[in-house]
């Protein structure tokens, strides 16, 4: 009895190591995989400079192959050095990264997806001031699992380049609207240049009548911007035509200043309006002051102003953040009229409630010529027209364009179409 | 005497506003360094013009005091607010913080900027809740637009006005949160890009009338 447990139990243990050997010797789904696709380098590797940018990165194409699974990796190596001073600079599962990741457009980029394309941003590694006109070596390793296969070591020396090619959408739009601007500028007509009414400017005479008959100041706040902003230009502008006004009237004018600078521009515009309008004997020096570079010491300062002395009127013209509500909403207690004009879309809200009359952005911009009436400042205004125009036709297009791209599953005309209303 | 006020202040607006727009379109190193070297500049100016900006400052409070205008003792604070931060900022050679803690620049700092500072910002809370008074009166249609949308905002930011929503309007299958979602993605995106399409353009135009000379009101017209 004992010797059959015996041999039972030796057959089942040979059964079990024969199975065992059969089993190891049989290969896993992955391994039958390696053996039919072995893991070769990376094909047709190129590097070149990375064209449109300020240089210190490298573009690196190679082909993409059917072997490009997810088990694969790609790790990107740099040295600036002839031998060895390899960094990993890049490592992405090889079925990704392809010609469409790279957010060019259509007529500055082939967006193939034959091909892996790798941007090497050298700054990163080497600093900014080498990684510029220095040669740069590259290699890319393909990894699955222990394996690796290198490919062969390619060089370049990034470049500063001289055009954004990619940037060619807007070029076009700006020539347009250059030739359109000379255009109207050229044909500037002395009478029959139709332009809407703007309330808020229409209302700027009955604001400073107001103030003479009330013998109370009218206050000018310029916002809290730059002189480099559009908008605080645009506020000087109008700060030109309301002095002239109050100039003639023989009001007061006070215009408090964030900004030291655009205090200095604003007392040459209010001196030059004073001239013009034939009164340089009521200029005063300190029709202009500076407050505050602080927003809410401004904004203290000035509430404090407008409380004490209740002006007739409040313009409020320029750039505004947190503070304009705090001067509107006490410009509106102490009774005055308020006139605002901002291009900060996100304060207008606060204006519309707090004050009588409100310039949306382009409105500010155009009230110095629809102030002052000249012709040449005026036709401008039609410039804004057509860009206004050239927008609406692109969206309407576009929409349809895009919409009938998407419904036909045309991929690469939507591509394009979105390309060319890209900003880059 | 035309060419120094009129002709060489044009020239140099051409110049530099050409510039500066091609450099939009040029990535070379050369351009970058442009732009850093305009800034610099622009922060020198800046840093003299502070200086006028201080003299203006001084002047016009000493005038005040010296004609003992009304409200002529709050000008007093100028003096007194400049010497509390500047007299500690030259003393602590403008380090906030040493080894021993606070310095006194940092007290004046912490105990006196930052709290009138806070000050300020808080009372924007109460201007807005006059502020959506005034805008809540129903004067016209495009007010009572604005009342909806804003009531549907404030009901939905707070979970009794959630409740509420859910209780009368539940029935309808759209959430509170729904409705905000789409006043916020659809007609206000739609009104703001509007806005900023108009300014945009207006700033490449007004743009173009300083940089070719068209407008010039900021230099005196003759």
């Amino acid at each position: 009895m004992n010797v059959m447990i015996k041999n039972k139990l030796g057959f089942a243990l040979v059964l079990l190591f024969a199975a065992a050997n059969t089993f190891a010797a049989k290969p896993g789904p992955a391994a039958k995989k390696a053996t039919a696709d072995p893991l070769l380098p990376v094909a047709g590797l190129t590097v070149i400079d990375m064209p449109y940018d300020v240089g210190g990165t490298a573009l690196l194409k190679w082909d993409v192959r059917p072997s490009d699974t997810p088990d694969v990796t790609y790790q990107v190596y740099v040295s600036s050095l002839e031998t060895g001073g390899w960094i990993k600079a890049e490592e992405f599962p090889a079925d990704t990264r392809t010609g469409k990741d790279i957010d060019l457009p259509f007529w500055a980029w082939d967006t193939s997806v034959k091909e892996h394309a790798v941007k090497v941003e050298l700054n990163n590694y080497y600093g900014e001031a080498q990684s510029t006109g220095s040669l740069f070596h590259f290699k890319v390793a393909a990894v699955r699992g222990r394996n690796t296969a290198e490919s062969e070591v390619v060089s370049v020396v990034t470049l500063s380049n001289w055009f954004r090619l990619d940037r060619m959408n807007n070029l076009v739009l700006l020539l347009i609207l250059i030739v359109a601007f000379f255009w109207a500028v050229s044909h500037a007509k002395r009478k029959g240049l139709f332009i809407r009414r703007i309330a808020g400017l229409d209302a700027i005479d009955e604001a400073i009548g107001r103030a003479t008959e009330m013998g109370k100041p009218i206050y000018y706040m310029t916002g809290i911007g730059s002189m480099s902003q559009i908008s605080t230009i645009a506020s000087a502008f109008i700060l030109g035509e309301v002095s002239k006004k109050v100039a003639q009237y023989d009001s007061q004018i006070k215009v408090p200043h964030y900004d030291p600078i655009v205090m200095t521009v604003c007392k040459e515009v209010v001196k030059q309006s004073y001239m013009e309008a034939g009164r340089p004997d009521s200029y005063r020096d300190d029709i202009n002051f500076f407050v505050s570079q602080d927003q809410f010491s401004y904004a203290a300062s000035v509430d404090g102003m407008i409380s004490r002395e209740k002006p007739a009127a409040c313009f409020f013209m320029g750039y505004f953040m947190a503070e304009s509500l705090l001067l509107a909403e006490v410009g509106a207690t102490s009774g005055a009229i308020q006139i605002a004009g901002t291009d900060v879309e996100h304060q207008l809200p606060f204006f519309f409630t707090a004050c009588d009359y409100t310039l949306m952005g382009e409105e500010l911009y155009a009230a110095g010529a629809y102030l002052s009436k000249e012709p040449m400042l005026m036709s401008a205004l039609k410039v804004q027209d057509l860009g206004k125009l050239i927008v609406m036709v692109s969206v309407l297009f576009g929409i349809i364009f895009v919409g009938v791209g998407a419904w036909r599953h045309w991929d690469p005309f939507v591509q394009v179409i979105l390309n060319m209303f890209k900003a880059y | 005497m035309k060419l120094i006020k009129k002709q060489i202040p044009l020239a140099i607006v051409f110049v530099f506003g050409v510039l500066t727009l091609i450099s939009y379109y040029i990535p070379h190193k050369k351009s970058v360094d442009f732009m850093e070297m305009m800034n610099k500049w622009e922060n020198i100016v800046a840093a003299f013009a502070f200086f006028l900006g201080l003299i203006s400052l001084f002047y016009s409070h000493y005038s005040k005091i010296a004609r003992k205008v009304d409200g002529w003792g709050y000008s007093l604070f100028v003096y007194i607010g400049f010497l509390a931060m500047v007299v500690p900022a030259i003393y602590c050679h403008g380090k906030q913080m040493d080894a021993a803690g606070k310095t006194a620049l940092g007290w004046s700092f912490s105990f006196i900027y930052n709290p009138l500072s806070a000050t300020m910002f808080a009372i924007l809370a109460f201007y807005i809740v006059s502020t959506a008074y005034r805008s809540f009166r129903i004067k016209s249609l495009q007010a009572f637009v604005l009342f909806v949308a804003a009531f549907i905002l404030i009901l939905g930011k707070v979970p009794l006005g959630q409740i509420i929503w859910t209780s009368v309007l539940g029935w309808t299958g759209a959430g509170v949160d729904q409705v905000i979602d789409w006043i916020m993605s659809y007609p206000a995106v739609a009104g703001k890009r509007g806005i900023m399409i108009g300014i945009a353009i207006g700033a490449v135009v007004t743009s173009f009338k300083i940089i070719f000379g068209i407008e010039r009101q900021y230099m005196g017209k003759d």
